[in-house]
């Protein structure tokens, strides 16, 4: 991006920030746009150079991104001579991921009376769950109802979505939220104590419910505490490196990487819940990301591995608003909250240049073509250079049609500026489309069950709800939706570990299929981390002497 | 009958050969003329003529299934046609059953499965030849519930041979009814025993018989049951229809006919194999298996089936028949071979096979009872590395006086192959001591 900065001559951030704070109209765009063209010449997922077409696995001969399809081709990390002295554990139900859709599905196992261990690559709640601002979608409001929640959730997905899946989404919106306030959750509330909504982007009433502009957090907060309030056994530091499977080639359990001594532990389990999330953390075509350090795909690759369809790795969510200066913070996400509260988007020129609540894809390109065709605002970066371009997110303008609005609905983000010395409701901040979601991922049924029996994969994990594009705030309904269902559903249809044979034969397939396509099999996979990660772990296993095959550990 | 010259290079051949595409002029069984899951498609192939040949004179097929050497291939190696003159012997009193053995459990072997889905019709045809020649009133196919599609395709191909002509022939020859049932085994592995499928067919759970008597005497409700494997079964027609020596001369050195091994585990192209009898196991890995997988050097190979002991790579060139295999202290079994490559836990291997061994004992008899659970509990403590030394010492005690204490052959088994792990590889499981 910062190359084609310089190729465009866009305008420097002073001058843009002048020329801004100088205009107090910014009339609202006359252009009629071809959605669908704008799309194809600037989302990111159009870019045909980055896609390509897998060559082993279930899904051989679909389209896949390219650094997707280089970790899902890849070699495993562990050989069976590994798991020799190996510790077994066994228990009825494993969840591998501590966000929001690993609790839930945990939560409801565990009360529903089966032994549940709780795997976590960090720590429980380190999550993209936690980050997550805008709010929860759930048709609550007078007028509203599941259908036409169903109709913008399918509209939005480019009519991509499953159908059936989009019908159990919307209807459990309103019992997912009542269950959440029983959990104990926040909402914000009007005088009477009502729940307050407001629209997101692409949605046709007032849907999202929310707390402040870190309902994620909230959620988070209360989910946490109900766990450790259960009989739900967490590991933290454990991240999964395969699954097993049993003689019948069903999930029967996983293969823990424990990253406080660099030692595998076997889980065998009835049944394995995939709640690990996305992939922003690799980084797709080069963009910041706004997800958690460990958003790394690593489910998409055990899942596909054990012969569990995927779909939609060509898709993903660029949100429109993550930060592009001051440089310390980009990627980081401003949430569709402030747009959905009025605040307008500006280029360089002072010019709205799109509808603020169109669906996010459509934004975030038009985000991009402002940048690429010269209307885009260069932040500078700390040493003086340029660095990334983005366009204004008009919070002044909001703060003056509202007064107060931003300290009391969006204090996370006042905070967020204050911090860098930007005070938002005086200076707006420069905002540029930030990797957010993936929306594709393991093909699932109503209760979240995968094609192989015994694997259930929830939330970001999973592709087939939000189709080629999400809405705001479904994703929190999602996981907390198909989380709860997993986990019941799992604890129902326990299925028989095996008796012959807990193994991990399935890699041999995988090593085999790469073998005789000659593919190379010098990456390991899942990832585990970012490949720029330097953590704890790596000390661990030098002090301990042991090198090569901790979880990780040979970067 | 030309054959595979040996190989001569170990290093993996890296084609895009479907695993059973080897020479089609070696194959009886699996090769595409015998394929059908229609019986017009098979009577347009190899089918019909074994049976025709048989209805007009079934004096000289014993005699010539003598000459051509069959031997049951289920697992035991006992010559086919001995058995079948028992039986013959025999008078039907009142009836007398012919159980084709379908239960096909043991680890690593998946060829019976794979004839019955692909080729019912040879099975049944190689049945109907055996009840013919033996005056077999009732004929049991006893097929593991697991097979789903094993059991479609036999149910749909049983029921156009009950209204095919040569049928009503066979019951003419009889001079009685005949019967054909597809029933599902119990599941167990024990149940694939002879004596045990007998209890099995009876209704009963399958717990194996003391023998004597032997079941060519007094098998299912005590009349004279005859008992054979699939694989036995469908090389039968193929017999009757070219000749002994045409089936003699399909085998490598003394061996006689082909044998459909099944291979398995690290290696790169596994499937189901058709080799003549007799092949060296080295040409079936690095041939037709493809080599190593990932040029990992081979540590050891498993053999299926009851009585089996580990294969090391000095065994590499042994010829894949019974007495042969046997030589080395092992045993060719249902000709299924799980190969293990360097970078594989053989204690690990050794702890799934006991683990199943102990989870398939019928707990008829005490010391197998208990004795494949105690096994199977010291295996796990040392494959988990929570086992002292003195752990090691009762699990080879416990090899030395458990054999020989139970009805049929499933403790024996367990030990057998604890026994010979301990033998080739008792570094590694010191290793794993605390």
């Amino acid at each position: 991006m910062s190359e084609k900065s310089a190729m465009s001559g866009s305008i420097s951030y002073q001058q843009a920030l002048d020329a801004y704070l100088n205009k107090d109209d910014f009339p609202a765009t006359e252009l009629s746009i071809d959605e669908s063209l704008l799309l194809e010449k600037f989302h990111p997922d159009h870019r045909q150079e980055t896609i390509t077409n897998l060559q082993v696995g279930p899904n051989k001969g679909d389209r896949c991104h390219k650094q997707v399809a280089k970790i899902l081709q890849a070699d495993s990390r562990i050989d069976a001579t590994d798991l020799a002295g190996a510790r077994i554990k066994e228990t009825d139900i494993l969840v591998i991921g501590g966000g929001g859709a690993g609790c839930a599905a945990a939560l409801m196992a565990a009360e529903s009376g089966a032994k549940v261990i709780l795997a976590t690559k960090l720590r429980l709640g380190d999550s993209n769950t936690v980050m997550a601002e805008g709010g929860i979608q759930a048709s609550i409001e007078k007028g509203d109802t599941p259908q036409s929640h169903y109709d913008d959730t399918y509209k939005a997905g480019h009519k991509k979505g499953i159908k059936d899946l989009i019908k159990q989404l919307v209807m459990d919106g309103p019992e997912t939220i009542r269950w959440l306030i029983q959990q104990g959750m926040q909402f914000d509330l009007n005088k009477y104590g009502d729940l307050l909504t407001r629209k997101a982007g692409g949605t046709s009433a007032n849907r999202v419910v929310y707390f402040r502009d870190y309902t994620g957090l909230e959620m988070i907060r209360v989910l946490r505490e109900a766990v450790a309030n259960s009989s739900v056994d967490v590991w933290d530091y454990s991240p999964a490196v395969e699954l097993l499977s049993n003689e019948s080639g069903h999930c029967a359990g996983a293969i823990i990487s424990s990253l406080h001594d660099c030692s595998f532990i076997q889980i065998k389990a009835r049944s394995v819940i995939i709640a690990t999330g996305g992939i922003g953390r690799v980084h797709l075509n080069q963009f910041p990301t706004s997800n958690h350090f460990g958003a790394t795909g690593d489910g998409l690759v055990l899942a596909y591995r054990l012969g569990a369809r995927l779909r939609d790795l060509d898709s993903f969510q660029y949100h429109p608003t993550g930060v592009a200066y001051p440089q310390h913070l980009t990627g980081t996400l401003i949430t569709e909250g402030v747009r959905s509260s009025g605040a307008y988007m500006i280029n360089a020129l002072g010019e709205r240049f799109v509808d603020e609540l169109k669906p996010r894809d459509i934004v975030a390109a038009a985000i991009i073509r402002e940048c690429e065709q010269g209307r885009g605002v260069v932040g500078n970066s700390a040493d003086g250079n340029e660095g990334l371009q983005g366009v204004w997110l008009d919070t002044p303008g909001l703060e003056a049609r509202n007064p107060g609005l931003l300290n009391q609905r969006f204090p996370k983000l006042v905070q967020l500026g204050l911090r860098s010395d930007i005070d938002i409701t005086k200076t707006p901040m420069l905002v540029y489309p930030t990797l957010h979601y993936q929306n594709g991922g393991v093909v699932i049924d109503e209760n979240g069950l995968s094609d192989i029996p015994g694997l259930y994969c929830v939330g970001e994990v999973s592709g087939g709800i939000h189709g080629r594009n999400r809405l705001m705030g479904n994703a929190l309904l999602d996981i907390i939706s198909f989380g709860r269902r997993a986990g019941l559903r799992a604890v129902k249809k326990s299925q028989n570990r095996g008796h012959k044979k807990i193994s991990i034969d399935h890699i041999s397939n995988l090593r085999r299929e790469l073998t005789l396509n000659n593919m190379p099999m010098n990456t390991k996979s899942p990832l585990l981390f970012p490949d720029y990660a330097r953590y704890e772990a790596i000390i661990s296993c030098e002090k301990r002497g042991s090198s090569s095959h901790c979880g990780g550990c040979d970067i | 009958m030309s054959h595979q010259p040996p190989i001569k290079s170990h290093q993996p051949i890296k084609s895009h050969q479907p695993a059973k595409s080897h020479q089609p002029i070696n194959q009886v069984l699996l090769h595409p003329d015998s394929q059908a899951t229609d019986i017009d498609q098979w009577f347009a192939g190899n089918g019909g003529t074994g049976i025709k040949k048989a209805l007009a004179d079934t004096s000289e097929i014993i005699s010539l299934v003598c000459d051509a050497g069959l031997r049951g291939l289920g697992g035991g190696g006992f010559p086919t046609c001995k058995k079948w003159q028992f039986v013959a012997a025999q008078k039907a009193a009142p009836d007398k059953y012919l159980i084709c053995n379908g239960n096909e459990d043991e680890p690593g072997t998946f060829k019976d499965a794979y004839l019955l889905a692909h080729s019912p019709h040879q099975v049944i045809e190689g049945a109907l030849i055996a009840a013919l020649v033996n005056q077999i009133n009732k004929i049991v196919f006893y097929i593991n519930p697991e097979q789903k599609t094993s059991l479609e395709n036999m149910r749909h191909a049983v029921k156009q041979w009950e209204i095919c002509d040569y049928f009503t022939e066979i019951e003419a020859q009889l001079a009685r009814p005949l019967s054909i049932c597809v029933m599902e085994s119990s599941g167990h592995y024990i149940g694939g025993e002879e004596t045990a499928a007998i209890e099995s067919v009876e209704g009963n759970f399958p717990f194996p018989r003391g023998k004597p008597p032997y079941p060519a005497i007094s098998g299912v409700h005590g009349c004279p049951t005859l008992i054979n494997n699939v694989e036995t079964l469908a090389n039968v027609s193929h017999i009757v229809r070219k000749g002994a020596k045409w089936f003699q001369e399909l085998g490598l050195g003394n061996s006689t006919g082909t044998k459909l091994y099944c291979l398995s585990g690290d290696v790169l192209k596994p499937g189901v194999f058709e080799l003549p009898m007799g092949t060296p196991l080295t040409e079936l890995i690095y041939t037709h298996g493809g080599g190593m997988l990932q040029d990992k050097k081979l540590k050891a190979v498993f053999t299926g089936g009851v009585s089996s002991s580990i294969l090391t790579p000095k065994d590499i060139d042994v010829p894949l028949d019974f007495d042969s295999v046997k030589e080395r202290g092992s045993s060719l079994g249902t000709g299924a071979m799980i190969v293990v490559s360097e970078g594989t836990g053989i204690v690990k291997r050794v702890t799934e096979y006991v683990n199943f061994y102990a989870h398939s004992s019928c707990g008829q008899c005490p010391p197998c009872k208990t004795g494949t659970f105690y096994i199977s509990q010291l295996l796990n403590k040392i494959d988990t590395g929570q086992a002292s030394f003195a752990d090691l010492e009762s699990l080879i005690n416990l090899c030395k006086f458990l054999p020989g204490s139970g009805r049929c052959h499933l403790l024996d088994g367990a030990v057998i192959i604890v026994d010979s792990s301990l033998h080739h590889f008792l570094d590694e499981y010191k290793s794993s001591l605390v």
